[in-house]
């Protein structure tokens, strides 16, 4: 017999790891980069050429570019958290990844921070864009630093959410289906009529959800030039969620990481 | 396992209960090292709950087991000295073999460099290393059983379980399979705990037997044991030239020891012979120099009920 092998202490880097090859080599992060930089670079073309498109103004241009990589970047993490677990459990690879020695709070951690690499690829491909349309009116500096930190935050926040998901859904079907709809419960706000938004009940509705809050607070900086600090408040939510359900999902990863989902095992 | 653990795995009075279901029930039994134990059982007998509970994937609702001498409170601690190849496993699609088991290897606490070298060893040992760089999504279903049992040796495991690894496999699959479960047992030391519906790989490649039935444990032996105990053989099947199977049938029926000769169904000239004495006893040789002294050939004899297939029916269906 050979001596014992013991897991190795920083197996989230190699869990990490693996699972960012599978999602940039194997996987569909490629392509959907691809189509995510076509996308981006459809609505930088009208919005920056078209004269009779071209209504709104410069920085509403660099705006509304934040606001698509916040909401795509945070829906490809929160779908890729989605797969994480009730995936391997239909794909018949979560027992083996279970019989090693690894700490489950490891695979957690590798697979939550591979999630997020969607997001990072996602606000990398959008900052030429952002300059691009920014440029002459001194915006693109605080532009991508308040989308990059509004962006990471929800990015947290949403891939800890679907990764919870997944951690009990009995089928990666449902697991995909229910985060989705999470999704689309948060922004569904944004839709209100700017009536409903207003007043201390719409403002709190506004300000207790992340992705409003994080939103609005993108736009009071890049919009209106508001300094950082003018509108901090808006940040609470987003700074409160995301380190919360971070923490919520790596302790519930570490303890109830499943062969099956629901309440059994 | 510490030197001079002999017992392998020691499971006592283990339960697992979802509800009102009881999937595992007062589960006991010993393996000692370097033995390959088959678990025999009919679907939904408890076979998978059984090895999912001793490699800690799901903890006993009860009991108490230890594996390679470590307690089941200290799954963990199991988890690294044993080797699993699941029920029905999934692969990566888009990884090549090599990469698969190089990323275990890791998991099992082996540097980039020994995860390479222990990953070729492995592929070699199971007959791959010309498909290592391929992707598993072009493996047939055999080949990614033998890769499954590759990734189950990572780490040298002192006690490797295997669930159904043979299932779903041609023949040949099979063949190669159960060459490696002996290959495990034989050169390796370690300790096979072999789950299979398959009677013929139990007798073919396994030293003791456990039948489980409705989640417990209906016997448990060597494999010859477990034949015996469950059917005293009291009939045989026997094949002589067709031309002479009036002439055996007259000559059985003055013969001591044999009840009734007849014709039976089957290659032309077999004969369904009905013993008075239990199949075990020398006086069932008197028949069988009765044919050779009166000139008919035995072209082929076997006694019923001696083989673990009867044994696996007779307690599956009493259970």
């Amino acid at each position: 017999m050979v001596a014992e092998r013991h897991a190795p202490r920083q197996a989230w880097r190699i869990v990490g790891g693996r699972e960012l090859r599978d999602i940039w080599v194997g996987g569909r992060g490629l392509t959907l980069a691809i189509a995510f930089s076509l996308l981006l670079s459809v609505v930088a073309y009208l919005v920056a050429t078209n004269q009779a498109l071209n209504f709104l103004e410069q920085r509403e241009s660099v705006n509304l570019t934040l606001q698509v990589v916040i909401a795509v970047g945070a829906l490809l993490a929160l779908l890729t958290a989605a797969d994480a677990v009730s995936g391997e459990r239909e794909r018949g690879t979560l027992e083996t990844l279970l019989v090693t020695p690894v700490r489950r709070l490891h695979l957690t951690v590798g697979k939550l921070l591979a999630a997020l690499s969607l997001w990072v690829a996602a606000f990398a491909i959008t900052t030429q864009y952002v300059w691009f349309l920014g440029r002459g009116v001194g915006i693109v500096g605080d532009a991508l630093a308040t989308g990059l930190i509004v962006g990471s935050l929800l990015a947290v926040f949403l891939a800890s959410l679907g990764f919870l998901v997944s951690l009990f859904a009995d089928s990666n079907r449902i697991s995909l289906s229910l985060s989705l709809l999470l999704l689309l419960a948060l922004f569904a706000p944004t839709q209100l009529p700017s009536g409903a938004q207003k007043g201390w009940a719409g403002d709190l509705l506004l300000r207790i959800n992340p992705i409003t809050a994080g939103e609005h607070y993108v736009g009071k900086i890049v919009v209106d030039g508001h300094s950082w600090t003018e509108d901090v408040s808006w940040l609470a939510s987003p700074i409160i969620a995301a380190p919360i359900f971070a923490l919520i999902a790596a302790f519930l990863g570490a303890r109830a990481m499943r062969l099956s989902g629901g309440a059994s095992g | 396992m510490s030197p001079n653990v002999t017992t392998a795995v020691e499971a006592r009075s283990v339960c697992k209960q979802y509800g009102a279901l009881i999937a595992v029930d007062d589960l006991t039994f010993t393996i000692d090292a370097g033995q390959i134990l088959g678990v025999l059982g009919p679907n939904g007998a408890g076979k998978t709950t059984a090895i999912r509970v001793l490699t800690t994937i799901l903890a006993p609702t009860r009991g108490s087991f230890a594996v390679a001498g470590v307690p089941h409170t200290r799954p963990a601690d199991i988890r690294r000295r044993i080797g699993v190849l699941p029920e029905s496993a999934g692969y990566p699609e888009q990884q090549t073999g090599d990469e698969f088991l190089r990323y275990h290897a890791r998991l099992h606490g082996h540097d980039k460099a020994s995860g390479r070298s222990v990953a070729k060893a492995l592929l070699t040992e199971v007959g791959l290393d010309d498909r290592r760089h391929s992707l598993i999504e072009g493996y047939s279903r055999g080949m990614r059983q033998r890769l499954g049992i590759a990734r189950a040796l990572v780490n040298d495991p002192q006690v490797v379980f295997l669930d159904e690894p043979t299932l779903g496999l041609d023949p040949a699959g099979q063949r190669q399979v159960l060459s490696l479960v002996r290959r495990i047992a034989n050169e390796r030391g370690a300790t096979v705990l072999l789950s299979t519906h398959l009677l013929a790989e139990v007798e073919e490649v396994c030293s003791r037997v456990l039948i489980l039935n409705r989640g417990r444990v209906a016997v448990e032996g060597t494999v010859s044991d477990v034949a015996r105990r469950a059917a005293a053989p009291r009939s045989a099947k026997l094949r002589v030239p067709p031309e002479q199977v009036e002439t055996a049938i007259r000559v059985l029926a003055g013969a001591q020891g044999v009840g009734v000769a007849r014709g039976a169904n089957g290659l032309p000239g077999t004969l369904a012979v009905t013993l008075n004495v239990d199949g075990h006893s020398p006086e069932m040789n008197l028949g069988l120099r009765a044919l050779a002294d009166a000139g008919v050939p035995v072209l082929s004899f076997e006694l019923e009920g001696a083989r673990l297939s009867d044994a696996f029916l007779a307690m599956t269906e009493a259970g």
